[in-house]
């Protein structure tokens, strides 16, 4: 059986790991303006990373931006997961699919609707504009509530596919018999619901956090030039200062508190809900 | 004799990879991959270059479209290897420069070249081919500005708070703008860090391209900017209000070079694309859309057209290219501080 994993095994192996393990060498490496970089076993790059203020007030707002949009997504999506799980009409498939929807359009497309929608020059302010409610455009776009908004649109499938699949697995009977021992729809939503349903906050919310964490073409497009993130500012040592010393660090960071936070989280997240289940069978 | 699936399977594979590896190494023979912008630059390059110059000597050209950071990433990895995806790389002087020093780049024979005896002699490199070239201006609104700014130092009136744009990718041009207007010179951009932090407090707009940019210039949002005199030409054509100035604190060159990768696949398809690069009628062509000069000698534009997009003789004259030198040991200084200071 150990043998069916071989394939995907080989193919993350070649693909992702090797490449890792080249990139955490040139991590190592020294940057130097004329040869781009020059062999060296040195954390000077880990240590500039942690000690400027700037990366670390980057790196603050990836985690405040990626906890407030994993938040912001298992609150809007626990209903409708509790919803779509629940359904019981012959347009379940279809409403899967309306979830799925934002999924069939790149990021990158999906951002270039909102600076249609919401620019300066966009359909609501010269819509506002127009009619005369205000005298110049609103700041829409550019700041980190779009960015926000702009997230959530992006990853909300994923919380509210993940939420259903769990929330399905759990029978109805226990809601109902919860319900005529007395127990309003909140409380049954609070003590019987929620708690059945934390693997599967526990598995969204890091599917989420991963891919809000490693935000790229929203943070740029939505955000604006003075947004940072760390994706992007990876992307600027690589890509524009030819660092890639530096560029491999702050790689390895994201990479190394994204993986320490999320294991951390649905362990912590696993621990309750096996408490929960040891306290309910005693 | 028995024939096993895995032995056939095997002969398959074998006759297959027989008989389409001399169709790869046909094909490969008869092409040539061009790293380019896309946009105008890259549908210009095709009108003009592709299709009615190279294509019928029997090349087939492929274009490998991007920006020119992620191109010069891809070069800098490719390096090492023997062999290359790009056969001809289109970046600008500063880049070229970099990616020259990075060893990337082949030294060119322009002996090979039958238009070499064409091309203006100072814009020409040992690594490269000179294909267009304009100079940094300062555009400005005369409906707003009314009266015309003279330099990069008019960007600090107090009285256009709030109305200077820059385009985030022009971050180096932007920096040199802001150098010059706080006495700097081509070889030291140090006083932009005084400047630069003294626009940031008069709210300045920073747009993430430069077509967000010229959004902000057509909307009347931002009134002046640092700019390439053929990309205002190009905004001008667009309806965009705008006039320009050469500033009289220098006048910066920028020019757009094609090269040859040391580990191109298809060198000779490469020099003849590198020739139909500087034919007049495709640099003619460039310079009615796109508003850059031509880089041979023998390129006569129409004069309206001149008269828009050239230099006068004395500031010709005053034309300087960057310091490459400079700009190659400063690059990351200046993104950082950009990055850091001024946008953070």
């Amino acid at each position: 059986m150990a043998a069916l994993v071989l394939p995907a095994g080989i193919l993350v192996a070649l693909l992702l790991v090797a490449p890792m393990v080249l990139l955490f060498r040139i991590s190592l490496n020294e940057f130097s303006p004329t040869q781009m970089m020059v062999e060296a076993t040195t954390a000077a790059n880990y240590l500039r990373a942690v000690g400027d203020p700037y990366y670390r007030s980057v790196l603050l707002t990836t985690l405040a931006v990626a906890l407030g949009s994993t938040l912001l997504a298992l609150t809007l999506g626990f209903p409708a997961a509790y919803w779509l799980a629940r359904m019981q009409s012959r347009w379940k498939s279809l409403a899967t699919i309306v979830v799925l929807f934002p999924l069939l359009v790149g990021n990158v497309v999906r951002a270039a609707g909102w600076l249609a929608l919401l620019g300066n020059g966009g359909a609501i302010n010269a819509t506002l504009l127009g009619i005369g409610v205000i005298a110049a455009p609103l700041p829409l776009i550019y700041n980190t509530g779009a960015v926000v908004a702009g997230i959530v649109a992006v990853v909300l499938p994923y919380m509210v596919l993940t939420l259903a699949a769990v929330i399905e697995g759990i029978p109805r009977q226990v809601e109902e018999a919860a319900s005529n021992m007395g127990a309003k729809p909140f409380t049954v939503f609070r003590r019987v619901v929620l708690p059945l349903a934390l693997p599967g906050v526990a598995a969204g919310s890091v599917l989420v956090f991963v891919l809000c964490m490693n935000t790229y073409a929203t943070a740029v497009l939505l955000g604006g030039p003075r947004f940072k993130m760390m994706a992007p500012a990876v992307y600027d040592q690589f890509v524009r200062g030819n660092n890639w010393p530096f560029g491999a660090a702050l790689a390895f960071i994201l990479l190394t508190i994204t993986l320490v936070l999320t294991v951390f989280g649905s362990a912590a997240l696993g621990r309750r809900y096996r408490r929960r289940l040891a306290e309910e069978t005693t | 004799m028995s024939i096993t699936r895995r032995a056939t399977l095997a002969g398959a594979a074998f006759a297959a990879a027989a008989a389409g590896l001399p169709g790869l190494g046909r094909a490969q023979g008869r092409q040539v991959v061009v790293g380019t912008w896309g946009g105008d630059y890259g549908e210009l390059l095709r009108q003009n270059i592709d299709l009615p110059l190279v294509q019928p000597q029997g090349i087939e050209v492929l274009q490998d479209v991007a920006v020119a950071d992620p191109r010069k990433a891809k070069m800098l990895a490719e390096r090492q290897a023997r062999r290359g995806s790009l056969d001809v790389s289109c970046l600008s002087d500063t880049d070229m420069h970099m990616m020259n020093q990075q060893s990337t780049l082949d030294t060119i024979n322009f002996g090979r070249l039958s238009r070499a005896g064409a091309i203006v002699p100072t814009l020409r490199k040992p690594y490269a081919i000179p294909h267009i070239y304009s100079t940094l201006v300062l555009l400005y609104n005369p409906d707003k500005v009314t009266t015309p700014p003279t330099g990069y130092a008019d960007m600090l009136d107090p009285k256009y708070r709030g109305r200077i744009g820059f385009s985030d990718i022009l971050y180096s041009t932007n920096t040199f703008a802001a150098a010059m207007a706080g006495g700097g010179t081509f070889s030291d951009y140090s006083p932009a860090r005084r400047t630069l932090m003294e626009l940031r407090s008069l709210d300045a707009k920073i747009y993430p391209s430069n077509e967000a940019l010229a959004t902000a210039l057509k909307g009347e949002e931002v009134w002046m900017t640092p700019m390439w005199l053929a990309r205002g030409y190009m905004w001008q054509k667009a309806g965009i209000p705008l006039r320009h100035v050469v500033p009289k604190e220098g006048v910066y060159a920028i020019l757009f070079e094609a090269a040859i990768p040391r580990n191109a696949r298809n060198k000779d398809n490469a020099y003849a694309y590198l020739d139909a690069m500087l034919k007049p009628e495709a640099q003619i062509a460039f310079a009615d859309r796109m508003g850059y000069l031509p880089t041979v000698t023998d390129a006569r534009l129409p004069a309206e057209i001149a008269g828009a997009i050239s230099l006068s003789e004395a500031d010709q004259a005053r034309l300087r290219s960057p310091d490459y030198d400079y700009l190659l040991r400063s690059h990351a200084e200046i993104l950082d501080f950009w990055n850091k200071q001024f946008k953070g």
